[in-house]
């Protein structure tokens, strides 16, 4: 289609000119705006790339934004980012406490709305135990509110129910980098973005959701046309564009072409022996050590034609993808939800990286197994400080009793006090409440009622009328107010400081532009309030504000392999953003992990020029994960496959950008995109309507018909909050990492009656 | 009778051809436009002046792409086509509500967001005026037309 456009245009030129000249073209006048009083330096609100943004102030107002030209971003800004000012004046912003009396929400002063807060969560306690209590966070948190508030619950109330929605979007990510390289967040960064010769792009649509990477993509391959871009995605997604190799497939079967390109890469002799024979143990799936004869054995059933029956992708093309892949001199991965939001997420994040040990494309610029992030702060607040029902501040697990016991002394607790059992993570917690097993919870700075999967049911838990639900939220149209018993009101993004740490390792500053309005506090000022209200011993929470916490964090993260001890406030006032590890003041963090020379983590005297520190033997894993299907793939009564994301403009849950007058005309509400065949065969046109129907609800959409999604898949951005996409998606979890299966369930699709 | 006179003149001059030759662009123009509607048939473009259509007033590219043909395809082989910084990022929205004013040259505090250190350039090294449309005129050069398929530059060997 955008072939026959284009060359139908320039043949066409002269009419175009002709056109043109027929219709009105009037020269409105720009109007100039003023110069902003002062620029304060921040981080975008919006994803997890990250970029720096500067905020012009003037009049203690913000009045505009710009890109920081010293961040990573160089001060480029996408759409979203570009228009963030009206955000922050929506008129939907909550300013103060708000308490549900008779059913509605009633403002209410700070004393008497934390005071009930606190008197909810310790009457549970008393009666039920800290089992009866939880904290739901966000990847949109401060680093400093996540560490504190997990903190104020597992050392000061004993409690692990501490998850995030972090568990919804990467934590299968986190478990792929574990199993493999013994320690979470990638080895690579963005710079590697512009050394790579090849990107193998699978399961992300970058263009839309991480633009400003997207960009940086496209002008590697401007520098160097040579640079080669698998995309695999079973949408042609903007992505695609600067693409060379586009590959579709059936969706779920994503796990066979990754053994398959192995078998290829083995078969072919493109591996590198030297680099697996030295820093690679095998293993097979239950964790029992293999050697590569064995490895050899298992792929055995991923041959290319094996695989193409699975996946529906030419064995040619495997064969292909697998060459450019092992043989480009520097070859980057990146992927995002299409991996990690799947019942085999963790086993799919294992197969990226075993392709990247078995070639050794890693450890040099431009080779790197790089794992996107959908939320600014998923990684430095949410993963590095423990944010998850299972850990402890900087890769500590809560199982592992050396590790409690290191968190108790930094906590200054007595020995073995910190409970030992690990908390429930997020579908599991919401069950628990469904079941009435947890009587109070605090909600920060994220809206589960529209994110989470089959969300009628968890819609239907936040109901109960014996839960106790206090939300920290920003805007009042959020749909979990409506489920919420007292709504505390916080300061936004450039309203306070604190910071973001972003898909590669950066940490960087938001510093604060402006007075938040009406009587919004801080997150920290609130989370200290309520703790020492509810009992929680002061000493746990000495903090005036949140650079005391920053401070304690990086005490705490020092003997770990987190060690970012050189990253002070005040150096993050001065820089734009800092990577760590970076042990000390005068180190200017890393770019590489895991190479003698580049991470001062790896001694200079260490004997070979790789060391995977993060695993007991030192060496990395190449897992034998055989391929399994999705949990609930098409059948003759559900015949499509219902697939979910983003959308360029609206970001999550759109409570954001719904705010912002541009993005609400351009993309006021949610469709369903079909391909022309199956159109075709349903009798759809684009506008027309469309009923969805999956085993748990089902709705109507607005079509749009045309080639993105392959024959027997339909796409459907979640952002829209009329139409919860949510209510048809599936709550199945990956057995390891616990986050579910957003990208794929089975879906019923009929033409309805236009309203 | 100078109308006539001018007519006359021409048509002692070129003979029929004065009457067949704007004829045949208007019949070329009708063609043209009946090829077009053709050729995009899921674009909607019902509306003639921006206010008349708010619900679709946003898609500002649905449209265009039939009413300015060559500027919207000019996005759409520009770099900001291809990282989709859309329409009204620069130019604002016809309703004027939001923080982006309505404008068919956005103001320099625009191109600023994104491209505040070439401004800054321009203005410091070759004192310049800060005002890019003056010479990067959008959509009609390789800044915003065609980007990633530039020819390739000739080298010189010293």
């Amino acid at each position: 289609m955008e072939i026959t456009r284009r060359e139908f245009l320039k043949m066409s030129a002269a009419g175009a000119a002709l056109m043109a000249i027929g219709c009105p073209v009037a020269a409105w006048a720009a109007k100039g705006e003023g110069e902003p009083d002062r620029w304060v330096k921040g981080v975008c609100r919006y994803c997890g790339t990250g970029c720096g943004v500067m905020v012009g102030v003037k009049g203690g107002k913000v009045v505009t934004v710009k890109g920081d030209p010293k961040n990573h971003n160089a001060g480029f800004l996408c759409l979203k980012g570009a228009l963030m000012t009206s955000v922050i004046y929506a008129k939907e912003r909550i300013t103060q406490p708000l308490i549900r009396k008779n059913g509605k929400l009633t403002p209410a002063s700070w004393d008497e709305a934390l005071n009930l807060v606190a008197s909810k969560f310790k009457e549970a306690i008393a009666q039920h135990g800290p089992k009866s209590v939880a904290y739901y966070g966000s990847g949109q948190a401060l680093t400093e509110e996540t560490y504190l508030a997990s903190k104020i619950f597992k050392a000061g109330l004993k409690c692990n129910n501490v998850d995030g929605n972090p568990r919804l979007c990467m934590a299968s990510a986190v478990g792929g980098y574990v199993t493999t390289f013994g320690k979470d967040e990638p080895m690579g960064s963005y710079d590697d973005i512009d050394n790579a010769s090849c990107f193998f792009i699978i399961g992300s649509n970058t263009s839309e959701c991480h633009p400003i990477l997207f960009r940086r993509i496209a002008a590697r391959k401007e520098a160097n046309p040579a640079t080669k871009i698998i995309v695999v995605d079973p949408r042609v997604t903007n992505t695609t564009r600067i693409a060379d190799i586009h590959i579709s497939f059936i969706p779920g079967t994503d796990l066979a072409l990754l053994n398959s390109m192995a078998y290829v890469i083995i078969k072919e002799e493109m591996d590198n022996p030297r680099f697996h024979g030295a820093y690679c143990a095998f293993m097979d799936k239950e964790g029992k050590p293999q050697t590569f004869e064995d490895y050899k054995k298992f792929l055995e059933d991923y041959a290319p034609e094996k695989a193409e029956k699975i996946t529906g992708i030419p064995a040619k093309t495997i064969k292909e993808v697998a060459k450019i892949f092992a043989q480009s001199s520097a070859t980057m991965s990146m992927w995002c939800m299409g991996i990690n939001q799947r019942i085999q997420g963790v086993w799919a994040n294992n197969l990226i990286h075993n392709l990247h040990l078995l070639t050794g494309q890693i450890g040099r610029p431009g080779a790197t197994t790089f794992s996107l992030t959908g939320q600014p702060n998923a990684c430095g607040g949410v993963r590095d400080a423990g944010g998850l029902s299972h850990m402890l501040p900087a890769g500590r697990l809560i199982a592992n009793k050396e590790h409690r016991n290191q968190m108790e002394k930094l906590w200054g607790l007595p020995e073995d006090s910190l409970n030992p059992e690990p908390g429930l993570p997020t579908i599991a917690l919401f069950e628990a409440l469904k079941e009435g097993k947890i009587k109070a919870m605090l909600i920060l700075c994220t809206n589960p009622a529209q994110s989470l999967p089959d969300v009628n049911r968890y819609r239907e838990a936040m109901a109960r009328k014996d839960k106790f639900i206090c939300l920290i939220e920003v805007f009042q149209d959020a749909e979990t107010v409506q489920f919420a018993d007292v709504v505390l009101a916080p300061a936004f993004w450039c309203e306070r400081d604190g910071v973001y740490g972003c898909s590669e390792r950066r940490y960087a500053l938001i510093e604060k532009a402006i007075e938040p309005p009406g009587q919004c506090r801080p997150s920290v000022n609130i989370l200290v309030d309520l703790a020492k209200r509810m009992g929680v011993d002061p000493k746990l929470v000495p903090y005036n504000n949140a650079a005391d916490i920053w401070d304690e964090w990086r005490a705490v993260a020092k003997p770990t392999v987190y060690n970012f001890w050189g990253i002070t406030r005040e150096r993050l006032r001065k820089e734009s953003g800092l990577k760590w590890p970076c042990p000390s003041e005068d180190h200017p963090g890393t770019n590489i992990r895991y190479v003698r020379g580049e991470d001062p983590l790896v001694p200079p005297d260490h004997p070979t020029k790789y060391f995977f520190y993060g695993r007991p033997d030192g060496k990395a894993v190449i897992w034998f994960r055989p391929y399994v299907g999705c949990a609930e793939g098409p059948d003759s009564e559900y015949s499509f496959v219902l697939t979910t994301g983003r959308v360029l403009d609206q970001w999550h849950t759109s409570t954001m950008t719904g705010k912002v007058p541009e993005i609400q005309r351009s993309y006021p509400k949610a469709f369903v995109e079909i391909n022309d065949k199956d159109a075709k065969k349903l009798g759809i046109q684009t506008g027309d309507h469309v009923q969805l129907e999956t085993r748990r609800d089902k709705m109507v959409f607005e079509a749009r018909v045309g080639e993105v999604c392959r024959p027997g898949l339909v796409f459907v951005p979640w952002f829209d909050p009329k139409l919860l996409i949510n209510k048809l998606t599936i709550n199945a979890v990956d057995p390891i990492s616990k986050q579910p299966e957003f990208k794929i369930c089975a879906v019923k699709v009929s033409k309805a009656a236009k309203a | 009778m100078i109308q006539f006179d001018w007519f006359s003149r021409l048509r002692n001059r070129w003979g029929k051809w004065v009457i067949i030759a704007p004829a045949a662009v208007v019949v070329l123009a009708v063609i043209f436009i009946v090829c077009f509607n053709l050729a995009f048939p899921r674009t909607r473009c019902e509306a003639v002046k921006h206010l008349e259509a708010p619900e679709i007033a946003g898609d500002c590219y649905g449209c265009h792409v039939k009413a300015t043909p060559k500027a919207a395809q000019d996005w759409y082989e520009s770099k900001h086509g291809v990282q989709l910084v859309k329409c009204f990022v620069c130019h604002g929205q016809p309703d004027g509500k939001g923080e982006v004013v309505f404008a068919l040259n956005p103001d320099v505090g625009i191109c600023r967001k994104c491209h505040d250190s070439s401004v800054t350039n321009m203005v410091n090294n070759y004192g310049l005026e800060p005002n890019c449309v003056s010479c990067h005129p959008f959509h009609q050069n390789s800044i915003h037309h065609r980007a990633y398929v530039k020819p390739v530059a000739k080298k010189t060997i010293d």
